[in-house]
């Protein structure tokens, strides 16, 4: 069995007992763990919130990293970025181009070492949110083209072995990436990740998975938590002494 | 008065007149002699035109003569004496005997030049004869000298020697070089040694000088000899290295002869070599693998045989600096967590660093929701492997919030090892978190006895604060950003907040650089980072898990900080005693020293700001490993560089260790160590073997013989000879101011004109 279904109990009660978690048990407070901040732009960027949320919740149930399961939005130009290193942007539909200050505070976070996931929470292709991001992306980093990350990168091992990215659609099952050196910096879905993993409030999948259903969900979820211990182990799983284990488990 | 007679002579002109007032004369005359030979051109008679043309040209060289007043100038000479230049070798080498149980070369030398005694004194009314030593700078030798004081030149340069004595004739006053008798064993180690080709013979032919040799010495010495040991001057510790040996046997056919490594007494490798002819070179390399880091003398022997020629040179000493290649860290992760996502973006950066990293990515209690493990990229935690059979291998182990109570994820086995590790020499830090200094996990009570603080039973404080510099943070190597105090607590002080700590309590004889602002344990602030040596090794705790806010949130102003990336390098240097980060270092000058030369050590002092310490008083001790006691003690005073130099007189050749110290006031300045080889033989003394082919092509490029020393004979030996004449004093007697030659002139004209008048011209 890949996933279980889950009750919709179980969720409440294990969010609230993240919420109600001591502080002395996970940490010095907040900085420890895992929080998306979520970049306020001026297109629908909320759209995807409780995905977010669901997902930090399968990342604390399926690994030892400590989260936060809330994210946090921040306008883009706010230094308050530079708390949460991980930055979710998303969004439904084209959005105006960002000032140049939130260009400038956006380039400098994922410069010294901020992470930014993107997902096209409409699906789009040359249209709508992906329009807008890659014409900021250019903006961003003119040098540093998005590139299809490969599907031998680290991103795809960091901790489920997978070998593409779906989400709520599999429009490309290649992510996208703006790399610094080795470091990618930015990660492109077109693929609505967030749509995969979003619940509504009465705690259903708020979204039919397409086209490989529920398995494809859980390949969704699985994505997103190696894309949230890439942005936090960079590439530890590229490391020589996981080598021999993995590419056996790749045969 | 010089009262010697004349004894040469020659012709000269006592004209008073000027050169050109003469020639214009002589001109004169010659144009009256044309004149005549013009003006008789019609004469029929051939007899009367030859008469008169003779008569003419009889007054003109008459007038002539007496226009160039010719006289006889007197002269005194002297012949004066070409040079010979006997030089005889006066290196080291020719302290060895000529031949088995005879006396040194040097010594056969003095006996071959008394025994032609009288065939040098008969060269001598032609040619002075200089005696010369060389070593390599020449100077005046006699065979009495040669006989009582041994030779001791540290190399041989046969070129350098006849360049200096053929520049010695160089000047006016000087004699010419007819020629050059070299005495040697023909052992250059210069530029010769490889034998005579290429610009050294172009050097020899241009000396134009015969130089003829005499071989001293004979071959087939028995003698055994590291001649060589190509090492580079460092390795790299836990590295191998490569330790080449020239082993050179004359005697030793068919042997098989053991060769050790030692490193200051203590065996490091052997191996044994077979020589096959009665002159044979053997090559051998030992591969080790220095474990520590320092300068060390390692020693390469044979064994002594009996009837060797020279047994100093059976063994042959270095000295080898030991350095970290790049500096290993294991980093043990208890949780992906940002503080460990920018430590380890920093040190994977790092070139200087080799990151060797485990991250506990799934505890007991998480479900990653999978049907098989291989849908999974985790690995067992190797603990065994790195806690116990490689962790010698690392520099630094840094845990980074991790302890866990799980028996899967304990390390309460390794602790004794880990604990050993610090005390042995490694590098350990700790990094705060929920898993760390006691936040109700694991408490490390064996491993905790290396760290410099202890739990304060206290849980962690929450509250946000700027850790504040102590003033030990204020000098210390680790916390300081900057050469001023002031400049580093400005930079601390720029740092974000960090929200949250670990209450701990330092142990006496901890130093603590940065302290809890608003916490405090037993009256004193609680320590955020302290750190203090623990047997031979050195220990730091961090007690945050967010020193990530000065790598990041440290850039949300828009200046770019590096004070997150520094503060880590300065920790990993401390952490693996950088050279750099202590306040006294000990450096022998030079690492080797050749026999009979002093040793000398320079040493460099700092105060704990890391400052010149200006008139520190520095005492070093000699320390022989040998002996296993110091054999010799030097103090000095630093200068305004914080550097002073001291020197021992030459020690016995061996392994020495340096030990230094220093002090200012009251107040010690530290500790440091070097190592120091001094050699039983220089390249001089490594080889005993003669040399005929060098001196065999000096004389064939020169123009001389080459020779072997046979007393009592007097060989053939090319000279130049070219006589110089030198001027005396001088005497002219006029030619020209006798009467008849004033009647001969008189006589021609007068009867030119006669036979004239007669014939019808005038």
């Amino acid at each position: 069995m890949i996933s279980q279904p889950i009750r919709r109990r179980t969720i409440l009660g294990a969010l609230a007992a993240l919420s109600f978690a001591g502080r002395r048990a996970f940490g010095f407070g907040d900085s420890a763990r895992f929080i998306p901040a979520v970049a306020q732009h001026s297109g629908r960027w909320d759209v995807r919130l409780s995905g977010l949320r669901r997902l930090a919740w399968e990342l604390q149930r399926r690994t030892s990293v400590e989260v936060v399961p809330d994210a946090r939005p921040f306008p883009v130009s706010s230094p308050k970025l530079f708390e949460y290193p991980f930055l979710y942007m998303g969004g439904d539909g084209e959005f105006p181009p960002l000032s140049g200050a939130e260009i400038e505070n956006l380039r400098r976070y994922l410069t010294f070492g901020g992470f930014m996931l993107a997902d096209a929470n409409d699906g789009s292709a040359g249209s709508g949110f992906d329009k807008s991001f890659r014409r900021e992306v250019a903006r961003l980093f003119p040098r540093n083209p998005l590139t299809e990350v490969p599907s031998n990168h680290v991103v795809y091992k960091t901790y489920f072995m997978l070998d593409s990215a779906p989400g709520r659609l599999l429009n490309k099952p290649q992510l996208e990436a703006c790399n610094f050196g080795k470091r990618a910096t930015l990660m492109y879905s077109q693929n609505d990740l967030a749509g995969a993993w979003s619940r509504d409030e009465g705690g259903d999948f708020e979204f039919e998975v397409s086209p490989g259903g529920e398995p494809q969900r859980e390949l969704a979820f699985r994505i997103g938590i190696n894309v949230c211990m890439y942005a936090l182990c960079l590439d530890y799983k590229d490391d020589a002494v996981h080598l021999p284990l993995i590419l056996n488990k790749r045969r | 008065m010089n009262s010697a007679p004349f004894n040469a002579w020659k012709l000269v002109s006592l004209s008073p007149l000027s050169p050109w007032a003469l020639a214009s004369l002589l001109a004169l005359v010659g144009v009256g002699v044309a004149l005549a030979v013009l003006g008789l051109r019609r004469e029929p008679a051939l007899q009367r035109r030859m008469v008169l043309w003779a008569l003419r040209l009889g007054a003109g060289l008459a007038a002539a003569f007496f226009l160039l007043e010719p006289g006889i100038r007197n002269l005194q000479v002297a012949r004066v004496k070409n040079r010979i230049a006997v030089l005889v070798d006066r290196s080291a080498s020719m302290a060895f005997p000529a031949e088995p149980g005879g006396v040194s070369r040097s010594t056969q030398v003095a006996e071959y030049l008394d025994s032609v005694q009288m065939d040098l004194a008969a060269l001598q009314d032609r040619f002075t004869i200089e005696y010369y030593g060389f070593d390599p700078e020449l100077a005046p030798v006699t065979t009495e000298l040669l006989r009582k004081q041994a030779p001791r030149g540290n190399k041989t340069d046969l070129l350098s020697a006849l360049r200096s004595v053929k520049a010695g004739e160089q000047g006016s006053a000087s004699k010419k070089l007819s020629g050059v008798l070299l005495f040697s064993d023909g052992a250059d180690n210069v530029e010769l040694s490889s034998g005579v080709a290429g610009k050294a013979r172009s050097t020899l032919e241009e000396l134009q000088v015969p130089v003829t040799t005499f071989l001293v010495g004979r071959e087939g010495l028995k003698d055994l000899a590291v001649e060589q040991v190509k090492v580079d001057d460092f390795a790299f510790v836990r590295n191998s290295m490569v330790v080449e040996v020239e082993i050179r046997g004359r005697g030793f056919k068919g042997q098989t002869i053991p060769v050790v490594l030692r490193r200051e007494g203590q065996t490091v490798a052997s191996k044994s070599v077979t020589l096959k002819s009665d002159d044979d070179l053997q090559w051998l390399s030992f591969s080790v693998s220095p474990d520590q880091t320092g300068r060390f003398v390692y020693t390469v022997s044979v064994p002594i045989y009996p009837d060797e020629a020279v047994t100093e040179n059976n063994s042959r000493s270095f000295a080898l600096k030991v350095i970290r290649d790049r500096v290993r860290v294991l980093l043990v992760v208890g949780r992906p967590s940002w503080d460990e996502r920018f430590l380890r973006a920093l040190l994977r950066a790092d070139a200087n660093v080799d990151l060797v990293s485990f991250y506990i990515l799934r505890t007991m209690s998480d479900e990653p929701q999978v049907r098989s493990d291989r849908e999974l990229s985790l690995i067992p935690f190797p603990m065994d492997e790195i806690f116990d059979t490689k962790l010698d291998t690392f520099d630094v182990v840094i845990f980074q919030n991790f302890g866990y109570t799980d028996p899967q994820l304990s390390v309460s086995q390794y602790e004794k090892n880990l604990e050993r590790y610090v005390y042995n020499g490694g590098g350990f830090a700790m990094i705060g978190g929920d898993h760390a200094f006691g936040e109700g996990r694991s408490n490390f009570p064996v491993l905790g006895q290396a760290l410099p603080v202890e739990p304060a039973g206290r849980t962690a404080s929450l509250d946000t604060f700027k850790p504040r510099l102590t003033p030990e943070g204020l000098r210390h190597p680790v916390t300081s950003f900057s050469q001023g105090a002031s400049n580093s607590e400005s930079a601390w002080t720029a740092l974000p907040g960090i929200p949250g700590a670990n209450i701990t309590r330092v142990k006496p004889g901890a130093t603590v650089l940065l302290d809890h602002p608003f916490q405090s344990v037993d009256g004193r602030n609680a320590p955020v980072l302290a750190l203090w040596e623990y047997g031979r090794g050195r220990s730091l705790a961090l007690t945050v898990d967010s020193s990530w806010y000065w790598a990041f949130a440290a850039h949300a102003g828009g200046s770019p900080s590096r004070h997150y990336d520094r503060f880590w390098g300065n920790a990993l240097r401390w952490l693996v005693r950088d050279p750099d980060l202590t306040t006294l270092t000990v450096t022998a000058d030079p690492p080797s020293v050749e026999p009979g030369r002093p040793v000398g050590v320079i040493v460099a002092a700092r105060t704990p700001d890391y400052q010149p310490a200006v008139d520190a008083q520095v005492k070093v001790d000699l320390f022989s490993v040998k002996l296993q006691r110091p054999v010799g003690t030097q103090t000095g005073v630093t200068g305004a560089d914080g550097v002073v130099r001291l020197e021992f007189p030459p020690p016995e050749p061996g392994a020495y260790k340096l030990f230094g110290s220093a002090r200012k006031g009251d107040r010690g300045l530290g500790e440091s160590e070097d190592a120091v080889a001094v050699r039983a033989v220089g390249p001089e003394l490594s080889d005993a073997s003669v040399r005929a082919d060098i001196l065999e092509s000096i004389a064939r490029f020169t123009g001389g013989r080459a020779h072997r020393i046979s007393i009592g004979t007097f060989p053939e030996v090319p000279l130049l000879d070219p006589p110089v004449v030198e001027v005396g004093r001088s005497k002219d007697e006029p030619l020209w101011d006798r009467w008849y030659y004033l009647i001969i002139l008189v006589a021609l004209l007068g009867t030119e004109w006669l036979l004239r008048r007669r014939f019808g011209y005038i």
